[in-house]
C-alpha cells in the first residue's frame, strides 16, 4: 500500500514516556514510545502507568522527604484530604487515592524532590521526533529505529499514524507494539507507516482472554487476519508474554502457530518470560498488583515452547532466558 | 417509640472480617424496633450496580426472623467486595474496549429508587474514602468501622480486632511449641502495615522474646543481643513476633534484587528514575524472611519465618467482636434514627458516638509512645526493638 506523508497539521498525543537504546521493540537501536491508554488490562501488566486515558498521579515514597522537612502537599492548592501523614515513626506522605484525582500538573509540579509526579504529557509530532533523532546516529549504524508502544498506541492513531509518516519522511524505520484490541479502522490508518508490527497473541481461549485480559480476543484475532492480508508488504512478529499457570502450555503455543503460519509476512514468533519489574509501580499509582504470588516461568519451560516454535520456523535456535 | 416506616440499607465495603454478620444482625434487629424495613445489598455496591447479575436482583430484604441465628456465624451474608469503587467500575465498552467508569451517579439515583432513605455502610479504611466521597455526591450514610489490625482512627476498637487477636495468640503459642521442638528462633509475622497492635498485644500475650512494629523503627542488632545472651543462659528457642510494616531504623536498606532492577525500571519509568527512587513494594512475608536471615547471621542461630496474613481475617467472631458487632450495627440505626448523616461510628468507651467522616478519614490509629501495652511488654521484658 502507498505510504501518504501526513500533510494536515499534526495532532498531539499522550505521551507515557519516550526510552532510548532499545533492544528489544524491533530490529537495532531503537528508541520506544510509550503512548498512554490501553483497552485490556491484563493482569500481568508491567506498565500500569499506561492503562488510563488520561494523566494520573504517581508517588514515589522513596523521593519524599517527609513533613518536617517539606510538607507542601499538605496544603493547598492540593485537594482536601488528597495527602496526609501518619503519626508514628514514618514521617513520609501518603497518598489518598480516592480524594488526590483532582491534582493537576501545576499543583503536582510544587513537589519539591518529584516525589509526585504525573504520568503523561501531551507532546506534538515534532515535539517527539526531536527527541528521537537524537539517537539517528545508532539507527543508521543498528539498522534500528523507533517503536510505538504504551499502553495500547493504536488507540490513539490519529498522533499514531501522523507520527510514524513523519518519521518515515525522515528515513527512520517504524514499528509499533501492538496488542490489537482496537476498532479495525485505527490498525488500518496506522499500518500504511509500519514497517514491522510487533503483536501479542496472549491467550487462544476467549473466555480465558476475557477472565486474564479484561476483554475476549475475538476482534484481536480477526484484526491480526486482516492486517496479515491488508499490508503484505509489513513484517509482523507474533509475541505471548508467557505466564506460569496462564498461557505457558503447549497447547496455545501451537494454536498461535496454526494462526501464524499460513501468513509469510509473519516472520517470527518471539516469547517473552514474564517478570515483575512492574511491580513496584503499582504501589506508585495506589494499586494493587494481583499477581504478586507468581514467579516467573522457569527457564526448561521457555526452552520447551521455544524447541516448539523453532521446529515450526524450521530452524534451531537459543532460548530467551527467563 | 416506633417513627415512620422507613427503608434503609445495609452493605459491606472491603474484605471480609469476623464479626460482619453481627453487625448485619444488630442493625436489622435495631431498625425491626423502630418498624422500620432493611435491606442488604449484595458485594459492596454491585448488588446496586449489577443487579442483573443477581437471582434476587442484588437486594435481599433483611427481617428479624432472618438474622436473629445469624451473629455467631463466620461469613458475611450480603457477600464482601475488596475492590467495589462506584466511581471506577470496569466495564467494557461498544469497542471490546475495558475502562472504568464513574457510576456513582447511577447508583444513587438506583438507591432513591430504590426508596433507600439511608445507608449503613461497613468499611474499613479505602471503603471509608469512597463512602465519603459518595456522601459529598448526597448519599445519607452512616459509616460502621472494622479492621483485623484496629487501625481505624477515631475509634477505640474496631471490630474484628479481637478475633484476630485471639487466632493470632492461638497461633504463636503453637509456633512457639515449633520453636521449643525445633530448637530454633521463631519469627512470625502478622498483619499491620502502619500499627503494631495486633504484632505488641499478641506478642505481649504470649511473651514473646521480641515485638517490631511500625512505630518503633528497630534496631536488629539490639534484638540479636538479646536473642544471644537468652542462648548462653541456656535457652534453645525464642520467638520474634513483627508486623508486616515494621521497618529498621537504618533504612533505606533496598534489596539487592530490587537493586538489580534499577536501572531497567527506571528506564521503564520516569517515576522510578535514580537511586531515591527504587521504591519496592514488600510482599506479605517480607519482613519475616528479613529479620529471620539478619537474625540468623548475627546469633548463629538456626531461625524460621512464619506468615499469618490473611489467614487472621478467617473464621467465626469471638464474643467480644460479636457484642461489637451487634453494638455497632444497633448504633447506627441509632445515628440515622437521630437525624445523623455522613458519620462513623465510633466507641469511645463507655460510649459509642459518633464522628463525621471527614474527622476520619485519612487517620490511622497507632500505638502511641506512652501506651501502656509498650509500658507492659517492656516489665514483661520483650524487646520492642528501640
Amino acid at each position: 500500500m502507498k505510504k501518504e506523508p501526513m500533510t494536515t497539521k499534526a495532532p498531539t498525543g499522550l505521551v507515557l514516556n519516550i526510552q532510548h537504546f532499545c533492544t528489544h521493540d524491533g530490529p537495532g537501536i531503537r528508541t520506544t514510545v510509550f503512548l498512554k491508554q490501553c483497552s485490556l488490562r491484563c493482569k500481568w501488566c508491567s506498565n500500569p502507568e499506561s492503562i488510563h486515558p488520561k494523566a494520573e498521579l504517581a508517588y514515589n515514597p522513596g523521593k519524599c522527604i517527609g513533613r518536617k522537612e517539606c510538607g507542601l502537599c499538605l496544603k493547598p492548592p492540593f485537594p482536601e484530604g488528597a495527602m496526609y501523614v501518619i503519626d508514628g515513626a514514618d514521617d513520609k506522605v501518603h497518598v489518598n487515592w480516592d480524594l488526590a484525582g483532582e491534582c493537576d500538573r501545576e499543583t503536582v509540579a510544587i513537589c519539591p524532590t518529584q516525589a509526585l509526579h504525573l504520568f503523561g504529557q501531551e507532546m506534538t509530532v515534532a515535539e517527539v521526533l526531536d527527541e528521537v533523532e537524537q539517537d539517528g546516529t545508532f539507527y543508521r549504524e543498528s539498522g534500528g529505529g523507533i517503536t510505538l508502544s504504551g499502553g495500547e498506541c493504536l488507540l490513539q492513531p490519529d498522533f499514531s499514524a501522523a507520527l510514524l509518516a513523519e518519521a518515515h519522511q525522515r528515513g527512520i524505520n517504524t514499528a509499533i507494539e501492538t496488542a490489537g484490541n482496537v476498532p479495525w479502522r485505527f490498525m488500518e490508518q496506522v499500518l500504511p507507516h509500519v514497517d514491522l508490527m510487533l503483536h501479542d497473541h496472549k491467550l487462544t481461549d476467549p473466555v480465558r482472554h476475557k477472565k486474564w485480559c479484561g476483554a475476549d480476543n475475538s476482534r484481536i484475532l480477526e484484526n491480526f487476519k486482516k492486517a496479515y492480508e491488508t499490508f503484505p508488504q509489513t513484517k509482523f512478529i507474533a509475541r505471548t508474554p508467557v505466564i506460569p499457570g496462564v498461557n505457558d502450555d503447549e497447547e496455545h503455543i501451537r494454536a498461535v502457530l496454526a494462526f501464524i503460519r499460513p501468513y509469510k509476512n509473519v516472520i517470527d514468533y518471539e516469547l517473552l518470560p514474564y517478570h515483575r519489574f512492574g511491580e513496584s509501580k503499582y504501589g506508585f499509582l495506589g494499586r494493587v498488583y494481583e499477581l504478586e504470588d507468581f514467579t516467573p516461568p522457569t527457564s526448561e519451560t521457555i526452552h520447551r515452547l521455544q524447541e516448539i516454535i523453532d521446529k515450526a520456523f524450521g530452524r534451531g535456535g537459543t532460548p530467551p532466558t527467563a | 417509640m416506633a417513627t415512620a416506616t422507613r427503608r434503609i440499607a445495609i452493605n459491606l465495603g472491603g474484605g471480609y472480617v469476623p464479626g460482619l454478620n453481627a453487625v448485619i444482625t444488630g442493625a436489622v434487629l435495631a431498625a425491626h424496633e423502630l418498624g422500620w424495613e432493611v435491606v442488604g445489598i449484595r458485594d459492596g455496591f454491585d448488588g446496586l450496580l449489577f443487579p442483573d447479575r443477581y437471582p434476587d436482583g442484588g437486594l435481599v430484604r433483611l427481617t428479624r426472623a432472618s438474622v436473629e441465628h445469624l451473629s455467631s456465624a463466620a461469613g458475611a451474608i450480603l457477600g464482601t467486595a475488596a475492590r467495589s469503587d462506584p466511581f471506577h467500575v470496569r466495564s467494557i465498552n461498544g469497542e471490546n474496549q475495558v475502562e472504568e467508569i464513574d457510576r456513582s451517579d447511577d447508583l444513587l439515583e438506583t438507591i432513591r429508587s430504590q426508596h433507600i432513605a439511608a445507608v449503613i455502610s461497613v468499611v474499613g479504611t479505602r471503603a471509608l474514602s469512597i463512602l465519603f466521597k459518595l456522601h459529598r455526591k448526597g448519599l445519607r450514610t452512616v459509616a460502621v468501622p472494622k479492621s483485623v489490625e484496629n487501625d481505624m482512627a477515631t475509634t477505640m476498637l474496631s471490630f474484628g480486632f479481637n478475633s484476630a487477636l485471639s487466632f493470632a495468640v492461638e497461633t504463636l503459642d503453637r509456633a512457639r511449641q515449633a520453636a521449643d521442638s525445633a530448637r530454633k528462633i521463631g519469627i512470625v509475622e502478622v498483619l499491620g502495615e502502619h500499627s503494631g497492635w495486633l504484632a505488641l498485644q499478641a506478642g505481649m500475650a504470649v511473651c514473646a522474646d521480641a515485638v517490631l512494629i511500625p512505630e518503633i523503627p528497630y534496631d536488629i542488632t539490639g534484638v540479636a543481643s538479646k536473642l544471644r545472651k537468652k542462648f548462653q543462659a541456656g535457652s534453645t528457642s525464642a520467638l520474634v513476633v513483627v508486623a508486616e510494616g515494621a521497618m529498621p531504623g537504618n533504612r533505606v536498606q533496598v534489596p539487592d534484587v530490587a537493586a538489580a532492577a534499577d536501572s531497567f525500571k527506571a528506564s521503564l519509568s520516569p517515576g522510578a528514575t535514580g537511586h531515591e527512587g527504587a521504591h519496592v513494594i514488600e510482599r506479605s512475608g517480607h519482613v519475616a524472611e528479613t529479620v529471620a536471615l539478619q537474625i540468623q547471621r548475627l546469633t548463629d542461630q538456626e531461625t524460621y519465618p512464619l506468615v499469618l496474613g490473611q489467614l487472621v481475617r478467617g473464621g467465626p467472631p469471638t464474643a467480644v467482636d460479636r457484642q461489637l458487632g451487634l453494638a455497632y450495627g444497633a448504633a447506627a440505626v441509632r445515628a440515622l434514627n437521630e437525624n445523623h448523616s455522613g458519620v462513623m461510628v465510633s466507641f469511645q468507651p463507655p460510649d459509642l458516638k459518633f464522628v463525621p467522616l471527614a474527622e476520619a478519614i485519612n487517620k490511622v490509629r497507632t500505638v502511641p509512645g506512652d501506651s501502656v501495652f509498650m509500658q507492659v511488654a517492656r516489665s514483661l521484658g520483650i524487646s520492642l526493638g528501640d
